[in-house]
């Protein structure tokens, strides 16, 4: 169904970042915002994505923002770089989804929503860390790579999920010893993210816990987040909600801290 | 979202979250319908992954259970919750709560019927002593033996020695329980379980589909568990006769075991050894008896009935047949496979050790049964992908390869559809052995392809 070939051939296909979002990405780091916005307005279609981004209902803003300055300004360091990781991810997602019911608009918003939970999460949590704020964008490329791997055997799959609960993580692991996560990783070392990402991003997928108790306690508030997400309607319908296996125990010393967070009632 | 079956129990596993906003999006009208045409005793939603519900979340699902047994008067319920869970469904359904609560599926299994393992000493507790009652009344029934603990601290005290109970039961809830007649598999036979006094109900809680797919995939002993019948009326008896009637036209035995005909008049007994049934008294007369079971066709298949036979046009229909039985298998082996030689003949296996078999029957527009006869090696790389691990548990290794057939059956279904021949395809049926195969299918002329997975020779043969 699915060899080490096709996942060999999906990573050597993955493009390396673009320059304009390297050198953005690196004066970000560098805390130099102003430099960093005009070397992202030089790209149209970065340019593009955040102002849609950020004129999302979700941040709230009453006039529309087209100015790439004053979108960084607004932002702030972390979430502006945040938003260009979002945008490289949206580079590999593809133009037509076929295994999962999703388009442009409902991705974008998947990572909206995240990116600003996540956020939220952070703050209560009293972590400030441009990279860790960072990790929650690497957690949609998990969707993309099921969605490049398991497409063109969707018959076959849904199949077999027909006799049998698998997850795709799980279809993935058993044929051929990797999981989404570890192809995750990957995507995230060609990227050159930074390493505390892929280890968060690992520890969230609640079958790979870190040794790290930081990182598995954010694992687990990322793998909690990701299911309250995967529950919405839009979700459901776009048939996420079981792509990979919800692992109730895990997150359930967190779960009480977690609804009140949410205000989930 | 669709149910899987097992055993007779089709389990719904939604993850994350279920309240009022996306509970309807979990099941839609299609997926009720489809449910309602399983072929299952037991409906069950799984809340293993479910980390928080209220009550409009569990409202549509507690809407299908209303609709599936007044369609199919089976058992439904949540099952998989802890004891924060079961309070809290009891709470919001205190006043109509029509539907079970088991703790676990394990757990619900053993009250569904199909449950094959029996005689589990079983501990059990609920502070409702009526419900204490009725537990141990259904496990009883089930051929286990329930111990009731009368208070809860007698409960905590027998529950700590873990090691003297096969199973302990709490925080578990019977609603109305399945009136379907429970059917499992043993060996080659099918074991009908019946109760209570029978009488023209049977005609709906028999499940008539199944028997004649059952007869079409081949089985041809047909045993009705009698012991806990007390009596049965004219009704009954006409139902039972004509099921015989039709079963001699496959060649096919009905058997009762442990009816008691001192509350059955005496010319039901004459009649129905008549109409061709047969009586015993206990199931190990039949099932230790190999030599019976032959006698009784346990392991024959002759005078199969087919009002359409495999022919030119079923045969043009080949390259579908394999096409999706060599897919499905390179998908479960992730192995090419490499097709040798095809031919018309009786079914020829030249290796015949370390080889086990599996078949299913399709019937519609065109009718016919797809053998495969997998090296327990390919067998048991085939279902590492359902299992999840190396096993050399025979019994497993059959059972989940019964679930790789039914994948193949479903594909040769939708293929076929795509070619507007619609048939429907019967319950696989696994063999321990080639020489188990043989016997029902050895002189039976068909279409048969070798073919190699990984240099691992494998048989494709497919017949009327």
């Amino acid at each position: 169904m699915i060899t080490k070939n096709d996942i060999n051939n999906f990573i050597e296909k993955i493009p390396p970042s673009p320059d304009v979002l390297k050198q953005t990405i690196s004066l970000l780091n560098n805390e130099e915002l102003t430099k960093a916005s005009k070397v992202a307005s030089q790209d149209p279609a970065l340019s593009a994505y955040l102002k849609n981004l950020v004129n999302k209902p979700l941040y709230g803003f009453k006039n529309e923002i087209n100015d790439i300055s004053q979108i960084f300004g607004i932002l702030g360091l972390s979430a502006s770089q945040q938003s260009v990781y979002n945008y490289m991810l949206t580079l590999l997602s593809p133009k037509k989804w076929e295994l999962f019911a999703l388009n442009e608009s409902s991705f974008y918003e998947l990572q909206a929503n995240l990116s600003v939970k996540w956020q939220k999460i952070l703050e209560h949590l009293n972590i400030l860390d441009q990279d860790i704020e960072s990790a929650i964008t690497l957690l949609p490329a998990s969707i993309i790579v099921s969605e490049a791997l398991f497409k063109d055997v969707k018959t076959d799959v849904e199949m077999l999920r027909g006799v049998h609960a698998l997850d795709y993580n799980t279809i993935l692991l058993r044929l051929c010893d990797t999981t989404l996560f570890n192809i995750c990783e990957l995507i995230a070392k060609k990227w050159e993210m930074p390493p505390v990402i892929a280890e968060i991003l690992k520890a969230s997928s609640g079958t790979q816990k870190s040794e790290n108790k930081e990182i598995n306690q954010l694992g687990k508030w990322m793998h909690l987040l990701l299911f309250y997400e995967l529950s919405k309607p839009m979700f459901i319908n776009a048939e996420l909600n079981d792509f990979i296996e919800f692992n109730v125990e895990y997150v359930e010393d967190i779960y009480e801290e977690f609804s009140t967070l949410m205000e989930i009632s | 979202m669709r149910a899987i079956v097992k055993n007779g129990i089709g389990v719904f596993t939604p993850q994350g979250f279920l309240d009022g906003n996306n509970s309807s999006t979990f099941l839609s009208i299609e997926d009720i319908e489809v449910t309602s045409q399983l072929n299952a005793d037991t409906i069950l939603v799984s809340l293993k992954k479910v980390i928080f519900f209220n009550k409009n979340g569990l409202d549509i699902f507690v809407k299908l259970f209303k609709k599936i047994r007044e369609k199919n008067s089976i058992t439904v319920g949540f099952c998989d919750y802890d004891k924060k869970k079961f309070q809290a469904i009891n709470r919001f359904y205190s006043n109509d709560m029509s539907f079970s609560l088991f703790k676990t599926l394990e757990i619900a299994s053993l009250f569904s019927q199909s449950f094959k393992n029996q005689q589990k000493n079983i501990l059990l507790y609920s502070d409702d002593k009526s419900q204490r009652t009725a537990m141990a009344i259904e496990l009883h029934d089930n051929g286990h033996n329930p111990i009731v603990a009368p208070t809860l601290e007698d409960f905590n005290e027998k529950a700590s020695n873990k090691a003297a109970y096969d199973y302990i039961i709490e925080y578990t809830f019977l609603g109305q329980m399945g009136q379907k007649i429970a059917t499992r598999v043993t060996g080659n036979a099918i074991i009908y379980t019946v109760s209570a006094f029978l009488d023209t109900d049977i005609g709906n809680t028999f499940n008539i589909a199944y028997h004649h797919n059952s007869l079409n995939v081949g089985f041809r002993l047909f045993i009705f568990d009698a012991y806990k019948v007390i009596s049965m009326n004219i009704h009954a008896f006409n139902f039972f006769s004509k099921l015989s009637t039709s079963a001699a036209e496959y060649n096919a035995t009905i058997v009762f075991v442990g009816l008691d005909f001192t509350k059955i008049p005496e010319s039901f007994k004459e009649n129905m050894e008549d109409a061709g049934i047969l009586f015993y008294e206990q199931m190990d007369d039949i099932l230790q008896n190999k030599e019976l079971l032959k006698e009784l066709g346990a392991s024959s298949a002759s005078n199969v009935i087919n009002k359409r036979v495999i022919d030119k046009s079923t045969v043009t229909k080949l390259p579908n047949f394999i096409d999706a039985t060599v897919s499905t298998i390179e998908m479960m082996t992730n192995s090419k496979a490499v097709k040798e030689t095809v031919e018309v003949n009786n079914i020829e296996i030249k290796e015949k050790e370390g080889r086990i078999a599996s078949s299913i029957g399709f019937y519609g527009d065109i009718d016919g049964m797809v053998i495969l006869v997998f090296p327990t090696e390919i067998a048991k790389k085939a279902c590492e992908l359902l299992i999840g691990e190396k096993t050399d548990d025979v019994e497993l290794i059959l059972d989940t390869l019964a679930e790789l057939v039914n994948i193949v059956g479903g594909k040769i279904k939708m293929l076929l559809g795509d070619h507007k021949i619609s048939v429907n395809i019967t319950l696989p049926r696994t063999y321990h052995s080639v020489d188990d195969l043989l016997e029902v299918v050895e002189n039976k002329k068909g279409v048969q392809v070798d073919l190699a997975f990984d240099n691992d020779k494998f048989l494709f043969f497919l017949t009327k």
